[in-house]
């Protein structure tokens, strides 16, 4: 059968990556030793790209819970919640989380890329116009596709550039959804919720935050840049992942509206799908008690982003926004960037090159997740494997 | 405003972004195609458009153009609409 031409372009791509002998977007993991080391190509290797911000994924209690499950509750729903039943562990999850933000109710959707697909076509539809970031995660693109509304784009964390837009649709900006998220997962910049928050409430837009790298890390009990910024109780809808700090797989959203009771039935992504296990739930339980008292936790995330901030900034590394779990090295062009990550993998250090278009400017990246798991030894080897990068800071 | 005045600051627009790729940009030059534009190129290209033209152009009406020429006739249609 001859080749698909749609698939070309991509067929390219990985066709130049073979040439050069570098495969990043193809990256094997052979074991997983502990949270924050794996073996690569035969290397014990730090993992400084996983998102494994709390380093959860090995907890005994979370383990614990989960095996309880799988031997009661067997390995899979093998159905959809709407078609096939919830188990009672998908409820009372989504009843903690409600609790957890102070909202009204949650709802449990099977990843966080289906949540944001979920609530947006949910929430939106042909006719109506919903407002989002340019720098928006393809989950939040894809779910404007799937409402079929207009998209909008705005300057990435600029409120008053929102407004304009909100000013331009008149009387139709009362009740249009406006998304942004926490923290922007190439960079690592928070988002000004409470600008945000301002601007929304000015046109009486409807504001949805996704969470997705900020839940667990930032805010007091982990509730991300909203909690931080002191505007939870005026953010309409939080979305979020478990497969970051919960260390599992899987997404939600909670909200006060009165719609969260009928917005799961209006949801494709909700509904036509396999809901999550019971061992998955479960952990992500578990996992969630932990989170609020997580202080501990916290503080060795927050102490571990500084140093490896402050160690590559005193390298001579621009990097992408202010200490915090994500550290973005801008890495330049897209072949010197693919060849450093190459080096970093090679010393013994994971982490992920990004290039454009992925990109939020026409530079690759070099991004590190950290970990409150690594150690302060580890966050020095990967400041040494950078440093041992015989080409230009860029 | 006409269609002409519309290609025409949608010519200035477009020309320092487009780095001497094409020596004489009219309504048929292609944005993707002869300069050359990916998708970060075309949403700078967009935001310049729409403070310009003050209108907000949805993502999803950009699918079908090719050209200067189409995006100044969809620049009509969205003023049009915001008027």
């Amino acid at each position: 059968m001859r080749e698909n031409p749609r698939l070309q372009a991509v067929r390219a791509v990985r066709q130049e990556l073979a040439t050069l002998g570098i495969d990043p977007f193809g990256t094997q993991i052979d074991e997983i030793i502990t949270p924050t080391e794996g073996l690569i190509h035969g290397r014990r290797t730090i993992l400084a790209g996983t998102n494994n911000y709390l380093g959860l994924t090995f907890d005994a209690d979370t383990i614990g819970a989960a095996r309880e499950a799988l031997d009661h509750a067997g390995t899979g729903t093998t159905g959809s919640r709407m078609a096939n039943g919830s188990y009672a562990g998908h409820r009372a999850l989504e009843t903690e989380l409600a609790e957890y933000y102070g909202k009204r109710d949650g709802i449990v959707f099977s990843t966080g890329y289906q949540a944001n697909l979920g609530m947006i076509s949910a929430l939106a539809g042909p006719g109506d116009t919903v407002m989002i970031d340019a720098d928006s995660h393809a989950s939040i693109y894809d779910g404007c596709k799937l409402s079929g509304a207009d998209t909008i784009r705005f300057r990435h964390n600029d409120a008053a550039d929102l407004g304009k837009r909100l000013r331009r649709l008149g009387d139709k900006a009362a009740g249009t959804l406006v998304v942004v998220e926490g923290v922007y997962s190439m960079l690592g910049d928070r988002a000004p919720l409470r600008e945000f928050v301002d601007v929304a409430k000015q046109y009486g837009a409807v504001l949805m935050v996704d969470e997705a790298h900020s839940l667990g890390v930032l805010g007091a009990k982990g509730r991300g840049v909203a909690e931080e910024a002191g505007v939870l109780d005026e953010v309409d809808y939080i979305v979020g992942t478990f497969s970051k700090s919960l260390g599992n797989t899987g997404g939600f959203c909670v909200g006060d509206s009165a719609d969260m009771d009928v917005l799961r039935y209006a949801s494709r992504p909700y509904v036509f799908t396999a809901s999550l296990p019971p061992a998955t739930i479960a952990a992500t339980r578990q996992a969630l008690r932990k989170l609020a008292a997580a202080d501990d936790l916290r503080q060795r995330l927050r102490e571990n982003a500084e140093r490896l901030h402050a160690g590559l900034a005193k390298l001579g590394f621009r990097l992408g926004a202010a200490p915090n779990a994500v550290v973005a090295v801008l890495a330049g062009e897209k072949l010197e960037a693919l060849r450093f990550w190459d080096h970093l993998l090679k010393q013994g250090v994971y982490v992920n090159v990004m290039v454009p278009p992925a990109t939020p400017s026409d530079e690759s990246l070099l991004r590190c997740s950290v970990s409150a798991a690594h150690t302060p030894a580890q966050i020095d080897a990967i400041c040494a494997a950078f440093a041992s990068w015989p080409g230009a800071r860029v | 405003m006409n269609h002409q005045d519309v290609v025409a600051q949608l010519v200035d627009i477009v020309t320092p972004m487009a780095e001497g790729r094409v020596a004489n940009i009219t309504a048929d030059t292609g944005l993707t195609g002869e300069l050359a534009f990916d998708s970060l190129k075309v949403m700078d290209l967009m935001l310049a458009v729409e403070d310009h033209f003050d209108i907000s152009v949805p993502v999803n009406a950009l699918a079908d153009i090719r050209t200067v020429g189409e995006l100044a006739t969809l620049i009509e249609t969205v003023a049009g609409k915001h008027a």
